[in-house]
């Protein structure tokens, strides 16, 4: 049976590996410089792998590794249990925590203060189920029909706009100089 | 100093001993969890769990291997175990009992540069190997990462990762060939900044591609 290029280059590559041990393909790769150049090529993306990986280790600085040190320092004295691993999570992702709440708070805050007023009807114990305790004459807008004056004459009017209801009252003593 | 004595010391309680361990392989540990779960902050995630569940189990430490080779078994389960968790999108995996595959190609019967030392300066290499890596699935990146990291033999891989030596065999070849295949996509479309790194010329002015001549590119396709 005659193994396909890929089969073919698998068992290169295990035979560079060390994983298998095989006379005819040490024999390929002495007369192939194809399949010798195929090993190099898959040692040099080997080393381009193992090279990155370690630079991008030493990019990390100490301060960042010293305070793991002391997080794990922390938690190996910790005791087991429920309440001590929630204590040791908090402490864990403390500013986390912190951040959120004071976030949340502060969203809170702003809706409070930027909600629309709401209209004073008068009406607060229907609309809320709460009683109202104000009298019944300032449930609603007044509205005089007349006026005792005495010593003078009283005249009431009565104005109805888009400001709501005003009573105007107007008092004329018996001494103006009308009367005179 | 040989790690012996400070494991031995770590188990009978001293901490100062297993600073000096935490000390020795913080590092190599990190390269390892990056390769694995790609993000920096999940990596130091990974480091510090492992150390933790390494102390935890150091009575069971029997001292059979390297304390080196039995702290990377914790590495790799705790970044897997990560990778698991954290999942975000289903990776699609092949039947990776065979190693030829639909679509399969041989290896590529060319080279880079011939200098990964010098290769590894250049930020779009480096950005390239990143997004090579990270364009591989899990498993895949898993075994390229073990083999080349820390040089596992496919028997140890395939206990690692709970699966056939086969299998191994077969993330590894597809993992490094489609590793070679983005890399030198990079290297067929350089800028000049690139050529002059690897070819060790000054940069040209213009942006031309490297040429076929150039005596960096070995190439008997």
């Amino acid at each position: 049976m005659t193994r396909s290029p890929v089969q073919a280059d698998a068992e290169l590559m295990e035979h560079a590996d060390g994983e298998r041990d095989d006379a005819e393909l040490a024999e390929r790769l002495n007369r192939d410089p194809a399949a010798r150049t195929k090993i190099a090529a898959l040692h040099e993306v080997g080393e381009l792998v193992r090279g990155h990986l370690e630079l991008a280790s030493d990019d990390v600085p100490d301060a960042k590794f010293a305070a793991m040190w002391r997080r794990i320092d922390g938690q190996l004295d910790a005791p087991r249990g429920a309440w001590p691993r929630v204590v040791a999570w908090f402490d864990r992702y403390r500013s986390h925590v912190i951040t959120g709440a004071v976030s949340a708070g502060a969203v809170a805050a702003l809706a409070l203060v930027l909600r629309p007023a709401a209209p004073d009807t008068g009406l607060a114990g229907r609309a809320g189920g709460a009683i109202d305790v104000r009298p019944a004459a300032l449930r609603a807008s007044p509205e005089i029909d007349a006026l005792d004056t005495p010593g003078g004459t009283g005249t009431v009017i009565n104005l109805d706009d888009e400001d709501g209801h005003t009573a105007v009252i107007w008092v004329s003593p018996a001494d103006t100089v009308e009367n005179l | 100093m040989d790690d012996r004595p400070l494991v031995a010391a770590a188990q009978r309680g001293d901490r100062d001993a297993f600073r000096t361990l935490f000390e020795r392989y913080h590092r190599r540990a990190y390269a390892l969890a990056l390769g694995v779960v790609r993000h920096q902050d999940d990596a130091m995630d990974v480091v510090q769990d492992a150390f933790i569940k390494a102390h935890k189990y150091l009575d069971k430490f029997e001292g059979n291997s390297s304390f080196y080779t039995w702290l990377y078994r914790i590495v790799m389960n705790v970044a897997i175990d990560h990778l698991r968790k954290h999942r975000r999108v289903k990776p699609v995996e092949l039947d990776e009992t065979r190693v030829e595959n639909e679509g399969d190609d041989p290896l590529l019967p060319r080279i880079l540069g011939g200098n990964p030392g010098r290769a590894l300066v250049d930020k779009q290499i480096r950005a390239r190997i990143d997004q090579a890596l990270d364009e591989l699935s899990e498993n895949h990146r898993a075994v390229l990462v073990m083999r080349e990291l820390e040089g596992l033999s496919y028997e140890d891989m395939a206990q690692a990762m709970a699966c056939s030596k086969g299998t191994i065999m077969s993330r590894l070849f597809h993992a490094r060939r489609n590793m070679q295949k983005r890399l030198l996509d990079l290297i067929d479309h350089p800028s000049p900044e690139l050529v002059a790194e690897l070819t060790g010329t000054e940069p040209a002015a213009s942006a031309e591609p490297a040429d076929e001549t150039s005596p960096r590119r070995a190439r008997s396709r």
